[in-house]
């Protein structure tokens, strides 16, 4: 017994050495899975960038990668196809050598490119790239980890869109001229008669067509603006601007409503502040004009007939670089949850329907882009029954 | 001597209205209903003012206005365009022939056109 245990006694620089195998033997075990670990992880990495890289070569937008220094990295073969350049021509260029390339010149305009500036921030800015070839361009910051890492430029093709908007807008202008023939017709016709040009009338066929002429006049009202929407839409909405001295300008919006107001029982004032006359400003003054005479109608209309119905236009110098005319009403006001929608095309207030039914729901719209034609803004405050304010800014020419 | 006008309109209604309105006032009126009968009648005699809309058969308003602003007698003779159309470019362009106003018909009434007219003859 004493002797077999003998035997299987080993000596201690032996099993030091077995030690030492076996740690050996587990740590290349270990090793040789964390080499197989990192292969599979940088199969599945390989696997996932030329997936993404996949994804990219074959999205149905054009897409250009910028690094932090707005050097281009990558750009997809829509990108070549929009910007027509061979994506050698392309990849490894700083974003302001592309301002010499005629083909990418508008663009990089849009997007404020200059030497050592950032790319500006863009969401769906349309432009035309080429005759009848329309993109939108969006432009993000890739930002990993809080660092700027580049820019990501999108390019959507809006070619169809624009055409199908173009064709609408044709038609729409197309059929305001054939409406205006025999409206202009009418309006003619009854205004002889009325002047008693092709022979005497009683006094009740006069009260009748007096009413005919001015359904007649609201026809036209409306096909005018109809054709106001199609002329800004097409971009040619503006014209001649010129200098105005603008108090000059409302006080006779306000002078040729006085007879409406009064018919509606509603006080219809018009302050300026201090006592000068205010700097002149640049305006297409009939679309400016159309513009106020469509925020003063609207404060008249929309009031609550004869229960101290008030509006007020006010006007004052805002700053050096901006006038800001006022429209304030105490009527009907718009409701909150429809507030958003005020200055899309052919919108009308539910509660405002309620009350008049004729409108074209065209008049902010049109007042929204004549404003804003002239470089200002233009925005309200409001609360269901207690009234509006509308604003609106124009900008002083700067000499 | 009555001032004599012409009237280019294709457009009956309008046509027999603004004769009516001018002749009461006492104008000699001559009327065409296209552009091209107008301009043959603008040569075969003398006028004092022409009255045209745009959009005509045979010959439009505009290239009556430019044929008669090449022409040495016709280029002399004032014009007033009354038309449906009221397009800033269509303006520029009558202005440049050497038209005096634009009348736009929806915005206007006969009786204002005859103050255009009168204006126009220095009455």
């Amino acid at each position: 017994m004493a002797l077999e245990e003998e035997k299987k006694e080993t000596s201690p620089g032996e099993a030091t050495y077995r030690e030492t195998e076996n740690d050996l033997r587990q740590a290349r075990s270990a090793l040789l899975n964390i080499l197989d670990d990192t292969e599979m992880a940088r199969r599945i990495a390989v696997e996932e960038k030329n997936k993404t890289l996949a994804i990219i070569q074959n999205f149905s937008d054009a897409i250009l990668v910028f690094d932090e220094n707005n050097i281009l990295e990558l750009a997809n073969p829509l990108a070549e196809e929009y910007l027509d350049e061979k994506k050698e021509n392309l990849v490894g260029k700083r974003v302001d050598e592309f301002l010499a390339l005629p083909k990418t010149k508008m663009l990089m305009q849009l997007l404020e490119v200059s030497e050592g500036s950032p790319i500006k921030q863009l969401f769906r800015k349309e432009f035309m790239a080429s005759p009848n070839f329309y993109l939108e361009v969006t432009s993000v910051m890739l930002i990993i980890d809080s660092k700027l890492k580049g820019t990501l430029l999108v390019l959507h093709d809006i070619t169809r869109e624009k055409n199908i908007e173009k064709m609408k807008t044709e038609f729409v202008s197309i059929s305001a001229h054939q409406l205006r023939t025999p409206l202009s017709a009418i309006k003619w016709t009854l205004r002889m008669v009325l002047d008693q040009d092709i022979g005497a009338i009683t006094p009740e066929q006069k009260d009748i067509l007096e009413k005919s002429y001015l359904s007649n006049e609201r026809m036209i009202n409306l096909v005018n603006d109809l054709l106001n929407v199609t002329r800004i839409e097409e971009g040619r909405f503006l014209s001649k601007p010129e200098p105005v001295q603008i108090e000059e300008l409302i006080q006779s919006v306000v002078d040729n409503m006085q007879e409406e107001a009064k018919k509606r029982k509603i006080s219809l004032s018009f302050t300026k502040a201090g006592r000068s006359l205010l700097p002149i400003v640049k305006l297409d003054k009939e679309k400016m004009k159309l513009t106020l005479d469509n925020l003063v109608t609207n404060a008249l209309k929309y009031n609550n007939n004869g229960k101290n119905g008030r509006v007020e236009v006010f006007v004052k110098e805002n700053s050096e670089k901006e006038l800001q005319v006022e429209i304030k009403d105490n009527g009907l006001g718009i409701p909150e949850g429809q507030q958003s929608r005020i200055f899309t095309k052919f919108f009308r207030g539910e509660n405002v329907v309620r009350m008049e039914v004729d409108g074209s729901g065209l008049g902010l719209y049109t007042a929204k882009n004549v404003v804003e034609a002239h470089g200002g803004k233009i925005w309200f405050e409001s609360e269901e029954g207690k009234g509006t304010t509308f604003y609106l800014t124009l900008p002083i020419p700067q000499s | 001597m009555a001032k004599k006008i012409l009237i280019i309109e294709d457009e009956e209604i309008m046509l027999n209205l603004l004769e009516k309105k001018l002749k009461a006032v006492g104008y000699d009126i001559v009327t065409a209903e296209n552009g091209q009968d107008g301009l043959d009648i603008l040569r075969s005699q003398p006028f004092d003012l022409v009255l045209s809309d745009i959009i005509m058969p045979k010959l439009g308003g505009l290239e009556v206005m430019e044929k008669m602003s090449q022409d040495p007698v016709l280029k002399n003779i004032p014009i007033i365009v009354i038309s449906n159309s009221g397009q800033p470019v269509e303006i520029d362009q009558a202005k440049r022939f050497g038209a005096k106003d634009w009348l736009v018909k929806t915005e206007f009434d006969p009786q204002e056109v005859i103050t255009k007219v009168k204006k126009l003859l220095g009455e």
